[in-house]
């Protein structure tokens, strides 16, 4: 399973790897890694509101909603810092949309802007 | 059934824990040194409990701020606190210690270490809950990946405090407050790992106590890695009696060998500690091999190094015990719940091992600077005279002898001395003499002291904040 570091939040917050995009998003405090592609027709995920509670993302295309559990649940992640280390499964279950077909387990980073709501608050001295 | 009373759990805060704290750190043994070192009784640590009363424990600071004051007094506490548990004596002999011996095993004093011994870690510890979070569901598969992944310490490469020593003005003066940093934790090597040997818990109780036999030379005093280390300080001129250099730790020297006390000590942390061990062991090997070449090239041949060479040895195989004998059967026996505590622990060993590494160089660097420093009084004194800087002020008076103990702050200051004579502490074997009209720049965090050479000497601590903007 391919391990990624990255930066949770400015420049290369986003690893590519095999065609997906993953972010390290923050909801209610609490930090995970996802995929950055909504599961109905790849919307950005990324740039979701969250629901009042907290439970749910809100993909800003369709509105379709993703539990936020069930995104927390998913990738086995570790943030030390303002850098976290993220080991990407092997086969991205893609339930619904399909990310683009790749060959081999290419990785590289790039910028993805996140919504406010899921947005790491930065802490400052 | 007759009515049970409720159940409330511990907690101390606020004004009644500044009290207990006090209480606890006035006990004589603990109250300040009139030398820099201690002499053969490591019942005696100086915790400065003067200075106690105007700290607030209850905000847990961040990284930021880790290395200011409050943390360390924070961690001499914890070390305090934490060595009850461990037995020393003078290396030559009891007699003429025993009140101090007593006052350090005593109930009274434990009783009181350990009142506050959890709001001490939650202050000294509870940055490590922001600066590591594990998410998402973590499997055997995921964490053997992950495991793998690991760079050891970088191989060849040297860490910043090694660079440090190398590059400073003067390599041996830095390599000796190098070995300093690390007698707390190697004269008592293994302690508080053996906190994890007690209880019942199956095959992995036996694989943790293998792994200590190794530390212990297997019961022949004279392969015992801390009698190995000793031969190592002793080559280079340091002495061995424990805590004989308690006021020239670094904060985060002692942050880091708290962490495994802590961990140890609370055994809900069981899976942290195994995270960290696994680590540790792994990394060793590379940084041991680095040690020994750095001391060679700092000292030349005289320098004993069989303490490292011996860990290179010995923690290829620690490395591969963890993994396979600790951490593998641990996770069969209880489940993947455990691994986002493993792979903190790894992740919080790696933080502090950054947060040393830079509290170190950082400490070099300072030594190294005295002399400009002292230079840097000139301009920065001007400024404060001119009005074209405010700072605070403290007018001082104190007379012979008075020896400020080590500690350091949270902003840069000024140093001026109106008469007398001054000894100003920076490090082992870093000094200035300073005379009326002379001074120099204290930089934020740095450790330091001082002590008084003439009858009197009359001074001013201006707190500048950030010397730079005296310059402009
Ligand atoms: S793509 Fe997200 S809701 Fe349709
Ligand atoms: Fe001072």
């Amino acid at each position: 399973m391919p391990v990624v570091s990255f930066s949770v939040a400015g420049r290369d917050n986003c690893v590519v790897v095999g065609g997906t995009a993953y972010v390290y998003a923050t909801v209610k405090g609490r930090g995970f890694v996802m995929n950055a592609q909504c599961p109905h027709r790849g919307g950005p995920l990324h740039l979701a509101d969250v629901t009042a509670d907290g439970s749910q993302l809100v993909c800003p295309w369709h509105e379709r909603k993703t539990a936020t559990a069930r995104l927390r649940g998913r990738i086995p992640s570790v943030r030390t810092g303002k850098r976290v280390t993220a080991v990407i499964p092997d086969q991205p279950v893609s339930r619904g949309y399909a990310a683009a077909a790749v060959c081999g387990g290419a990785t590289s980073r790039e910028h993805r802007p996140l919504s406010p709501s899921i947005t790491t608050p930065v802490t400052e001295s | 059934m007759s009515r049970v009373p409720q159940h409330v759990p511990f907690e101390l805060g606020g004004a009644a824990l500044r009290d207990a704290i006090i209480q606890y750190a006035t006990n004589p043994i603990y109250l300040d040194a009139d030398d820099w070192q201690n002499h053969d009784n490591p019942y005696r640590r100086q915790l400065r409990p003067q200075i106690l009363p105007h700290l607030d424990f209850d905000r847990v600071p961040g990284r930021e701020n880790i290395l200011d004051y409050p943390s360390l007094a924070a961690q001499r506490l914890l070390t305090t606190i934490y060595e009850a548990d461990l037995v020393f004596f003078p290396k030559s002999g009891l007699k003429g210690k025993e009140e101090d011996f007593r006052a350090f095993y005593s109930p009274s004093n434990r009783a009181l270490g350990e009142k506050i011994r959890p709001a001490l870690e939650r202050y000294a510890f509870g940055f490590l809950d922001d600066e590591v979070e594990t998410s998402g569901k973590w499997t055997k598969a995921s964490l053997d990946s992950y495991l793998d992944s690991l760079e050891m310490n970088g191989g060849d490469e040297q860490s910043p405090a090694e660079r440090a020593i190398l590059g400073s003005a003067d390599p041996r003066r830095a390599a000796r407050m190098w070995l300093v940093q690390f007698t707390a934790d190697f004269l008592s090597e293994a302690s508080p790992m053996l906190r994890n040997v007690l209880g019942y818990y199956g095959p992995t109780q036996s694989e943790w106590f293998k792994v200590i036999i190794d530390e212990y030379g297997y019961g022949v005093h004279d392969t015992k890695h801390s009698t190995l280390f000793e031969r190592t300080l002793t080559s280079v001129g340091l002495r061995t009696d424990v805590h004989r250099y308690w006021q020239y730790y670094l904060n985060s020297s002692l942050l880091l060998n708290n962490y495994f006390h802590y961990l140890g000590k609370n055994h809900e942390h069981f899976f942290r500690y195994v995270g960290a061990l696994f680590y540790t062991e792994s990394s060793l090997v590379d940084f041991c091999r680095r040690a020994d070449r750095l001391l060679r090239e700092v000292f030349g041949d005289s320098v004993d190094t069989e303490y490292f060479t011996e860990h290179i040895h010995i923690d290829q195989h620690h490395g591969r015990m963890a993994r396979e004998k600790i951490l593998d059967p641990l996770i069969e026996a209880h489940g993947e719940g455990i691994i986002p505590d493993i792979v903190r622990g790894i992740e919080e060993y790696r933080v502090l091992l950054d947060v040393s590494d830079g509290d170190f160089s950082a400490q070099i660097s300072w030594m190294d600077d005295q002399p400009e420093l002292k230079k840097l009084h000139g301009p920065v004194y001007e400024a404060i005279r001119e009005g074209r800087v405010e700072a605070p002020v403290a007018h001082l008076v104190e007379p012979f002898n008075e020896l400020s103990n080590t500690h350091c702050h949270e902003g840069d200051e000024l140093c001026h001395i109106v008469s007398g004579t001054m000894r100003f502490e920076s490090g082992l074997d870093s000094s200035l003499i300073l005379e009326a009209g002379e001074g120099v720049v204290i930089k934020r965090n740095r450790l330091h002291g001082a002590d008084i050479l003439s009858d009197e000497c009359v001074y001013e601590i201006h707190s500048v904040g950030d010397y730079r903007s005296c310059l402009l």
